[in-house]
């Protein structure tokens, strides 16, 4: 299970390990190579991205990310509004030369594939099913080692962090 | 919080958060005018044709690696005006620290509280209450005339004893100090949670 956890104040931490991390780009590779997908991306609903595949030079992920996190929860207030209880589990945008499939992974995280015009929908709609299905797999496995974000965060990290900014700012 | 152990990447949401035209997509664009280009990424603003945000501002900034680790700060505004109230709760989603951008002119007082209230309910949602939860206070626009006096600001939105600022945003005074507090707060916070 991908470590998600509930602090004590009820905000949500999530952390991915190494394995994990893997998986899912290896997942993406694959989904990529064979939709010929023009850029895949795994985000949480947060906007916050964690993997990409694909042309994604040219592309500001970060931002794509943080705006399809948007557009999924301003088509769930949607939703609501036309009686549907769920979520919205995909969206999908057509454009002149590109289209961008969105559909969700769990609860907490989405996958973004854009992709020509030239490539059928089918084809997208099968693999990306099937990738997500594997996505889900990787984030439900068991985490074999014990992650603690204290590692992460010591009282040395905010010292220096503080530095950081100091420097940053000036 | 997101952590990928894989690329030893911390990642933070932060949103500001306070009434129409108290001057958070300005500290935004402040932010990013001041900073090393290899620090802050593009600042995307979802606007109306009269420079009013409508769904958010977004932003990334970096400060390089801390002892081997990368901190990313994405940082977040929500529409001020009190229609946009669903985007507002949705942008909350997984937020990490919360900067209040108050409008420091007595007649935005009631539009600062009834914010911070419809920011209360927000946070409740989630299970998080202001008590508890890392935020600061930015008191804005300082330079405009009759403003009201710090003391009666505090008095009046900072009830919780949060870290406060006095600010004028379109000159970039304050602007830093805001958010370095609240970065500062929001990893405190982290660790005393651990």
């Amino acid at each position: 299970m991908v470590q998600t956890k509930k602090l004590k104040d009820g905000s949500r931490q999530i952390i991915l390990n190494g394995t994990q991390y893997e998986g899912i780009t290896k997942t993406l590779s694959e989904l990529a190579v064979k939709t010929k997908a023009s850029a895949i991306l795994f985000a949480d609903m947060s906007g916050q991205l964690i993997s990409q595949r694909g042309n994604t030079e040219d592309m500001n992920t970060t931002v794509l990310s943080a705006l399809a996190a948007s557009d999924f929860a301003a088509t769930a207030e949607m939703a609501k509004l036309v009686g549907e209880d769920a979520k919205f589990k995909l969206l999908f945008h057509e454009g002149e030369k590109r289209n961008v499939y969105l559909s969700n992974v769990g609860e907490n995280f989405f996958l973004v594939v854009v992709f020509d015009v030239s490539v059928t929908l089918g084809l997208i709609r099968i693999y990306t099913k099937k990738a997500i299905q594997g996505l889900n797999q990787i984030l439900e496995e068991e985490a074999s080692d014990d992650l603690d974000s204290r590692d992460m965060i010591d009282s040395d990290f905010s010292t220096l962090l503080g530095d950081a900014l100091d420097e940053s700012f000036k | 919080m997101f952590i990928n152990w894989a690329l030893q990447e911390i990642n933070l949401k932060i949103v500001y958060y306070g009434p129409g035209m108290s001057g958070k997509t300005t500290n935004l664009e402040y932010i990013h005018s001041k900073l090393d280009p290899s620090l802050a990424g593009e600042l995307v603003s979802l606007k109306t044709k009269e420079d009013r945000t409508i769904f958010f501002d977004f932003m990334q900034i970096e400060v390089g690696r801390i002892k081997g680790k990368k901190p990313k700060f994405n940082l977040y505004t929500v529409p001020g005006q009190v229609y946009y109230a669903s985007s507002r709760k949705v942008i909350l989603n997984g937020v990490d620290g919360i900067v209040f951008v108050a409008d420091s002119q007595p007649h935005r007082m009631e539009a600062n509280i009834e914010t911070l209230l419809d920011l209360e309910n927000n946070l409740k949602q989630d299970g998080h209450s202001l008590e508890k939860f890392p935020w600061v206070i930015q008191f804005n626009k300082r330079d405009l005339p009759g403003v009201d006096s710090l003391e009666s600001l505090q008095k009046k939105l900072n009830f919780f004893d949060v870290p406060s600022f006095e600010a004028i945003a379109v000159k970039g005074d304050g602007v830093f100090n805001t958010l370095k507090s609240v970065i500062n707060g929001v990893v405190a916070h982290v660790q005393s949670q651990l």
